[in-house]
């Protein structure tokens, strides 16, 4: 098994937020923290964008390196959890991450934080596989059941795609190559506003 | 003792001060962290597949490739796996 990845189709997506409210109702995340959500680029402009972020679980993940209690694991396929039992809290990882994924359950005054969380790719956490005790900490555990995490699925575009690495990029290269088009909203030019940016040829 | 030995006791006590001091520490910080938490099961490990991990491994990549409507729509040959 190669490892899970998320990767999100900018021309396919239509801001519907689908994905964002399917991980929440699956997972019952608690108010105020989002584990996906979206990020749309020149907004109310022609040409605008939109990806759904969450979690990337980066191959060298910032979070793992800059936890002080090391509660950051990496499963066999290459989703990263965390243990919410050892998590003290401190928001190292929030700094840490370039994409803001954990997030802190905040109560009551004087910016109480709870412990991280963040997306899990569905997998659930260390408790049993589908055990309530990983349900009420981790969400549901999607990964054990041969599924694949409730956002993508839940997509009704498919601009969304998550699973096997090696599939999922094989699926967005065929479809940039059948619309000629699709690969320039990923990188700099995009994130920066270049205007003499130009589609890049994808060659079959 | 010679003054030509204590020159040399000298020589030698000066070189290695000055070999030591081309020594460097390592300035990368140590990304090895060690996961301290407690061990989770394998997906696979549930009550549906049982510990089989091919038949997990199956139901996943039917699941892979569902996602590619260009296969559901019509045949292509050089589609995904």
């Amino acid at each position: 098994m190669a490892r899970m990845k998320f990767i999100c189709d900018a021309e396919r997506c239509i801001e519907c937020n689908g994905c964002t409210t399917a991980c929440k109702n699956e997972n019952e995340v608690p108010w105020g923290v989002n584990r996906r959500r979206l990020v749309t680029v020149n907004d109310g402009h022609v040409g605008e964008r939109s990806i759904s972020v969450a979690c990337m679980h980066c191959n060298d993940a910032p979070c793992m390196a800059v936890c002080p209690v090391d509660c950051f694991y990496k499963t066999e396929e290459g989703v990263v959890l965390h243990d919410k039992d050892l998590c003290i809290g401190c928001g190292y990882c929030f700094y840490a991450c370039p994409f803001g994924a954990p997030q802190f359950p905040q109560a009551g005054a004087f910016g109480l934080r709870g412990k991280m969380d963040k997306c899990t790719f569905c997998a659930g956490g260390p408790e049993s596989n589908n055990s309530e005790e990983e349900f009420k900490k981790y969400g549901r555990n999607r990964l054990a059941e041969g599924k694949l995490p409730a956002c993508a699925e839940m997509c009704s575009t498919k601009a969304l795609l998550a699973g096997d690495g090696e599939v999922i990029q094989s699926i967005y290269k065929q479809r940039v190559q059948r619309r000629g088009k699709g690969e320039e909203v990923w990188g700099w030019a995009m994130a920066y506003n270049r205007k003499d940016a130009k589609p890049q040829q994808v060659k079959a | 003792m010679s003054a030509r030995r204590i020159a040399g006791a000298l020589m030698c006590g000066a070189v290695a001060l000055g070999l030591a001091a081309c020594g460097e520490i390592d300035q990368q910080a140590k990304t090895e962290k060690i996961y301290a938490g407690k061990k989770d099961t394998r997906a696979f490990e549930s009550e549906k597949f049982g510990n089989d991990r091919a038949k997990w491994e199956a139901a996943l990549a039917q699941r892979n490739r569902t996602q590619n409507e260009y296969l559901r729509t019509e045949p292509a040959p050089d589609a995904t796996r």
